[in-house]
């Protein structure tokens, strides 16, 4: 059951990947998000499960259709860049050797005591960096944003 | 078992990081990006019912929250940008070309 589901995930993303129309492809990632959600309820984890379908794919969806609707539904034909396939296929290899290297670590791991979590207390800078990163990343968009927008204007005027 | 379903989470990984890689509109980025964030919570979600590691499952929760609401953010600063430029590709949106 679950390969099956996972299954139909990979095809519903490759779908909204590859069909050309704007709608059917947001309605194709919209139910591989789905599909997703069934499988973590099947997984047991019906919390996450829930969390997926509801708050993720519900506030997706609403803000995919709420984009096109102000966008609009043309776009330009997508380049054919056969190095980018390549490079996926290589990362995709490299993260499977990676992981049947290191399965038999990771289930060891997994099983030995450890002390109790302490996500929020010990590692704390971790999560410093993380938000250094989205701030830094929002500032460098607002400042290119602001080179978009002077230009616009001395073009203007 | 646990091995071929993670094996399907780096399938969607590696189709997210092409998508990213290739594609020329917002749209399909913006998708790509959604399932490189969605492969993560997947291997998260794996490992925790496999492996028992419990406490990926609030990882998983905290990467959902920000996946949205950058989602939202996201898509309001390109619908800002596509209202002053009218450009729909984000390869076009720099001041040469605008």
């Amino acid at each position: 059951m679950n390969i099956i589901l996972l299954s139909l995930a990979l095809l519903l993303a490759v779908g909204s990947l590859v069909i050309k129309k704007t709608v059917p492809s947001i309605i194709s990632f919209i139910l591989m998000m789905f599909v997703l959600g069934l499988y973590y309820i099947n997984l047991d984890a019906k919390l996450l499960g829930l969390f997926q379908i509801f708050i993720y794919t519900g506030g997706i969806m609403v803000l995919m259709l709420f984009g096109v609707t102000i966008i609009g539904t043309e776009y330009p034909q997508a380049k054919m860049r056969p190095w980018s396939a390549f490079s996926a296929f290589l990362v995709f290899v490299a993260l499977v050797v990676l992981f049947m290297k290191h399965a038999d670590t990771l289930t060891l791991v997994a099983t030995s005591k450890t002390e109790d979590i302490n996500l929020f207390s010990a590692q704390y800078s971790d999560f410093v960096i993380i938000f250094a990163l989205i701030g830094s990343s929002l500032l460098y968009g607002t400042i290119k944003m602001s080179g978009v927008l002077k230009a616009r204007r001395s073009k203007n005027v | 078992m646990f091995e071929t379903q993670m094996i399907f989470a780096f399938g969607l990984f590696a189709l997210g990081l092409y998508g990213v890689s290739s594609r020329r509109d917002f749209l399909r980025i913006f998708f790509s990006m959604e399932m490189l964030l969605n492969s993560i919570i997947l291997m998260l979600a794996i490992t925790a019912h496999y492996l028992g590691m419990t406490q990926n499952i609030v990882l998983a929760y905290m990467i959902i929250i920000i996946a949205t609401l950058e989602a939202a953010a996201g898509l309001l600063i390109f619908a800002a940008a596509n209202k002053i430029t009218k450009v729909v590709s984000p390869d076009e949106l720099n001041s040469e070309k605008v």
